[in-house]
C-alpha cells in the first residue's frame, strides 16, 4: 500500500511549488492511471515514488509517502531499488549495457546477488514475459517496442512490489502497445501494484481500477474505471484528456474536402529500396501529392517509414523508381532543398543559441520580417532571445516547424509529431498542419496515433500492404478497417 | 490417477528443459580465445603497448609490434578486421616512405611527422578498438570492482563505455539534420567555415548528452547502481593462469621488442620504395 500524507516538493530551482497537498492511497494490486497536461507534475509524482525525489532531484518536501508503512523519504533510491520498479519513457536512454541478457542482468548485478541467482532470476523474467527471443542481442537493433519490453524484463528481474510506467506507449506503435497492455495485464493478475502516466491511454482503458486527474500539481479529480471511460468529450476536453476511444473517431470522421486545380505536383513512381545485401524495405511504392494534401504515412515498426522519409528528403538514395516535382525529376540535392522533416527527437534539429537565431539559420537573405511574422504566428514572440534548448518540448517543435516556414519548404514533412502530448498540444499540432496545408504546402506525416490521423489527414500511404502500394483518400470506411486492425 | 500424475511430470520435464535452453542462451559465450581474456589482462596490455609504441624508431621492431598485435587480435573474434588494419598499417607506412621524395618546405616535414605520428597511434588504436569490442560491460564493471577502484571513477568510466556507440549514431542524426537545414551541405563550405560546422554538430550533441547522460543515470540509480555491494558478473571474471601467462609473455615480447630496438635492427629500413 501506497499513502501519500500532504505531500508537497518544490525543486530546488523553482520558486513555487510543482506537487501541492498530494492525498492519495493506492491499494496493492490496483492499477491506477495518473494523467493531465503536460507540465502538471506527473513526473514530478512518480519521481518522488522512486526515490530520485529527493535524492537525485533536490528540493523541498512537505508531508509524507509510505510504502506499506515505511516512510519513503528516508530511503535512498538505492534502497528502493528491489521495491520500486521505473520503466522511464525513452527506452533509448534507459540501457546501461550494449547487449540485452547483460541488460536484464545490470539490477541483479548491482544487487550483489551470486551469478547463480542472477541467471535464475534472468531466466525467470524471460519465461514470464516471453522474451526469450530477445536474448543476446545488441541493443541497437533492437526496435522501440523491443526496448521497452527489455526495460521491463530488466525492472521484474528485481522482482519489485510496485511498478511505474513514465508514458510507456510514446514511442510504440499499435502491436508494441497491445504487447505492452498484454504484459501489464500479466503483472497486475500477479498481484503487482501499477502506476501508469499517460496521455495515450486507450489501451489501459480494460486495466485500470482508478484514474486520477492532476492539475497543477492537485490531484484535482478522481474516477472510478467506469466514469473514466464513460467521460464525454464535453468534460474531457476542457481537462486537456485524450480519448479512451480513439476508433469511435472514426465513424464520425468527413472527408475533408481538397481543392486540386493547380499548384504544385510531388509524384513518386515505383520507388524500391533496399539496404546492401539485404531484402527490399519498400517495393513499387507511388503516390502523387498535391498542393494542401495532408497524407498520414501509416505502418508497423520497421515497415520502412522512417526509410521512406529519409528518400523523399534525399538523405538516401533509392534503388529505382522516380521522384518527380511538377513534372521535373529531382536529384537528391534537389530534395534536400526542396523539403524539410520535423523529427520526432527535436533535440538534434537545434542549432543555434537563441530562437531568432535558429529560425534564420542557414538563409542567405534577410529574412527579419519573415522571422518576426513566424514568430507571431506559432506565438512564439515571448521566446524570441531565449536559448532554444531552455523551452519546453511543445515549443521546441514549434521552432523547428518555424524553421521550415521560414525556409519557405513547399514540402514538409512530419515524424511522428505527436508523441507524448497531450490533448491540447495534439490538437495544435494538428491546427498548424491544417494552416500549413492551406497555405499550400504538401505534408507527410508519420504517425501512429489514430486520434491525430482522423482529426488531421486527408489522405493516407498504408506500407503494411504487399505491392504496388499507393495513396488513398481517407475516408470512414478505411479508418474503420485501420481501427479494425489497431484496436482488436 | 496415475496417468494424470504422469501427464503432470511430462510437462514439468517440457518446462524444465525450456529452462535449462534459456539458461543455457543466458550463460552463451560470445568471445573466445584472447577475447575471452579478463578486462584487466586487456587494459594492462594496452596501457604497456601504448607506452612501448610510444619509444619504439625502428620500423622492423614497429612492423613485428603490429604484426604480432594483429595475430593476436585475430585469435580472439576479430581476423577480417586485425588484416584490414595491417594493410591500413602497410599502406601508410609506403606512403610515409614516399614522402621522401617530395620536398616541399615546411609542409613534407609536417606531412613526415604526421605520418609517423599515425604510425605510432595505430597500434594503440588496434588493442584499444579491440578491447572495447570484446569486453562486456558487465565484466569490465567486475574487474575494475576488483580492482578496488572507487565507484565514483568506474561508474563515468563505464557511462564512458557505454556511450561511445551511441556517439556514432547521434552523430549521423545531427548530420542528416544539417543537410535537410541546408547547413554545410558541401565539402566546400566545410573547409572555408570549420568553426560553424563544429559549433553546428557540437551543440545537439551536447543538448543530447546531457539529457542521456541524465536519464541514464537516472534509470542505473532506481535500479541500484549506487549499491556498493560486491558485483558477479554473467561470465567468470577471475585473473587466472592464462591471464598471467599472457600479461607475462606480453612484458617479455614488448621488453624484447624495446631492446632489440636498441640494437642494430632497430636501424634497418624497410620502407623504401
Amino acid at each position: 500500500m501506497i499513502t501519500f500524507e500532504n505531500f508537497s516538493f518544490r525543486y530546488e530551482e523553482r520558486s513555487e511549488f510543482t506537487l501541492k497537498d498530494i492525498n492519495l492511497t493506492v491499494r496493492t494490486g490496483e492499477l491506477i492511471l495518473l494523467t493531465g497536461r503536460s507540465g502538471c507534475g506527473k513526473t514530478t509524482l512518480i519521481r518522488s515514488l522512486n526515490g530520485l525525489i529527493p535524492h537525485f532531484y533536490p528540493g523541498e518536501i512537505k508531508g509524507n509517502i509510505s510504502l506499506d508503512g515505511q516512510s519513503l523519504l528516508e530511503l535512498k533510491p538505492s534502497d528502493l531499488a528491489g521495491k520500486v520498479g521505473t520503466v522511464f519513457q525513452d527506452p533509448r536512454s534507459q540501457f546501461f549495457m550494449t547487449d540485452t541478457t547483460r541488460e536484464l542482468a545490470f539490477g541483479c548485478e548491482n544487487m550483489g546477488f551470486s551469478r547463480e541467482k542472477t541467471i535464475d532470476r534472468i531466466a525467470k523474467s524471460v519465461t514470464n514475459l516471453k522474451l526469450s527471443d530477445y536474448l543476446n542481442r545488441s541493443i541497437f537493433d533492437l526496435s522501440s517496442g523491443e526496448k521497452q519490453q527489455i526495460a521491463i524484463g530488466s525492472v521484474y528481474t528485481l522482482l519489485p512490489k510496485v511498478y511505474i510506467f513514465d508514458e510507456p506507449s510514446a514511442n510504440l506503435d499499435y502491436d508494441a502497445t497491445k504487447r505492452l497492455a498484454e504484459i501489464m495485464k500479466c503483472l497486475k493478475q500477479d498481484g503487482y501494484t501499477i502506476l501508469v502516466v499517460e496521455h495515450r491511454f486507450y489501451y489501459l482503458r480494460e486495466l485500470i481500477d482508478r484514474a486520477f486527474l492532476i492539475q497543477e500539481g492537485r490531484l484535482a479529480q478522481e474516477f472510478t474505471r467506469e466514469e473514466f471511460c464513460a467521460l464525454p468529450d464535453e468534460a474531457r476536453i476542457p481537462y486537456g484528456l485524450r480519448t479512451v476511444w480513439p476508433e469511435r473517431d472514426a465513424s464520425e470522421y468527413r472527408p475533408k474536402t481538397v481543392v486540386r486545380e493547380s499548384g504544385n505536383v510531388l509524384k513518386v513512381e515505383g520507388l524500391s529500396f533496399a539496404y546492401k545485401k539485404e531484402p527490399d524495405i519498400l517495393r513499387n511504392i507511388s503516390f502523387e501529392a498535391h498542393e494542401g494534401d495532408v497524407i498520414g504515412i501509416l505502418g508497423h515498426n520497421g515497415a520502412g517509414k522512417t526509410t521512406l522519409l529519409s528518400i523523399m528528403t534525399g538523405l538516401l538514395k533509392e534503388k529505382s523508381g522516380t521522384i518527380c516535382y511538377n513534372g521535373k525529376k529531382l536529384s537528391l540535392r534537389q530534395r534536400r532543398n526542396l523539403s524539410y522533416l520535423v523529427m520526432q527527437d527535436t533535440d538534434y534539429q537545434l542549432f543555434a543559441s537563441s530562437v531568432e537565431e535558429e529560425l534564420s539559420l542557414g538563409m542567405k537573405e534577410d529574412c527579419t520580417e519573415k522571422v518576426t511574422e513566424t514568430l507571431a504566428a506559432l506565438e512564439l514572440n515571448a521566446y524570441r532571445e531565449c536559448h532554444p534548448a531552455s523551452l519546453s518540448g511543445g515549443q521546441k517543435q514549434r521552432v523547428t516547424i518555424g524553421a521550415a516556414i521560414v525556409k519557405d519548404s513547399p514540402v514538409i514533412y512530419f515524424d511522428e509529431p505527436t508523441s507524448g502530448l497531450d490533448y491540447d498540444s495534439m490538437v495544435r499540432v494538428s491546427r498548424l498542419i491544417e494552416q500549413l496545408a492551406s497555405a499550400g504546402v504538401i505534408i507527410f506525416v508519420v504517425s501512429h496515433d489514430f486520434e491525430f490521423i482522423t482529426r488531421t489527414c486527408s489522405e493516407v500511404l498504408q506500407l503494411d500492404g504487399q505491392d504496388s502500394i499507393k495513396n488513398q483518400v481517407l475516408t470512414p470506411e478505411i479508418l474503420l478497417s485501420l481501427s479494425k486492425q489497431y484496436f482488436n | 490417477m496415475k496417468a494424470g500424475l504422469g501427464k503432470h511430470q511430462s510437462r514439468l520435464t517440457l518446462e524444465d528443459s525450456m529452462e535449462e535452453k534459456i539458461k543455457q542462451l543466458i550463460t552463451q559465450k560470445h568471445f573466445k580465445r584472447t577475447a575471452a581474456l579478463d578486462p584487466r589482462c586487456k587494459v594492462a596490455l594496452l596501457i604497456l603497448i601504448g607506452c612501448v609504441s610510444y619509444f619504439l624508431n625502428g620500423e622492423v621492431t614497429s612492423l613485428a609490434l603490429v604484426i604480432t598485435l594483429t595475430l593476436f587480435t585475430a585469435i580472439g573474434n576479430g581476423a577480417k578486421w586485425a588484416a584490414k588494419m595491417l594493410i591500413f598499417y602497410i599502406l601508410v607506412a609506403c606512403l610515409n616512405a614516399l614522402l621522401r621524395y617530395v620536398s616541399i618546405p615546411v609542409l613534407s616535414v609536417i606531412m613526415s611527422v604526421f605520418g609517423v605520428t599515425i604510425l605510432k597511434l595505430i597500434p594503440i588504436a588496434m588493442m584499444g578498438i579491440w578491447t572495447l569490442r570484446t569486453t562486456h560491460m558487465d565484466d569490465l564493471m567486475v574487474s575494475l570492482q576488483r580492482l578496488r577502484l572507487p565507484q565514483s571513477v568506474t561508474i563515468p568510466l563505464v557511462v564512458m563505455f557505454r556511450y561511445i556507440p551511441t556517439l556514432r549514431i547521434e552523430y549521423r542524426m545531427i548530420r542528416n539534420t544539417m543537410d535537410i537545414r541546408g547547413i554545410s551541405d558541401t565539402l566546400w563550405k566545410r573547409i572555408i567555415h570549420p568553426v560553424s560546422t563544429i559549433e553546428y554538430i557540437l551543440i545537439p550533441l551536447l543538448m543530447r548528452c546531457l539529457k542521456v547522460t541524465d536519464e541514464l543515470a537516472a534509470s542505473g540509480t532506481t535500479r541500484g547502481l549506487e549499491l556498493e555491494e560486491k558485483r558477479y558478473a554473467l561470465n567468470n571474471v577471475r585473473f587466472g593462469l592464462p591471464e598471467y601467462i599472457v600479461t607475462i609473455s606480453g612484458i617479455a615480447f614488448l621488453a624484447g621488442i624495446l631492446f632489440l630496438d636498441y640494437t642494430s635492427i632497430g636501424e634497418i629500413i624497410i620502407w623504401r620504395v
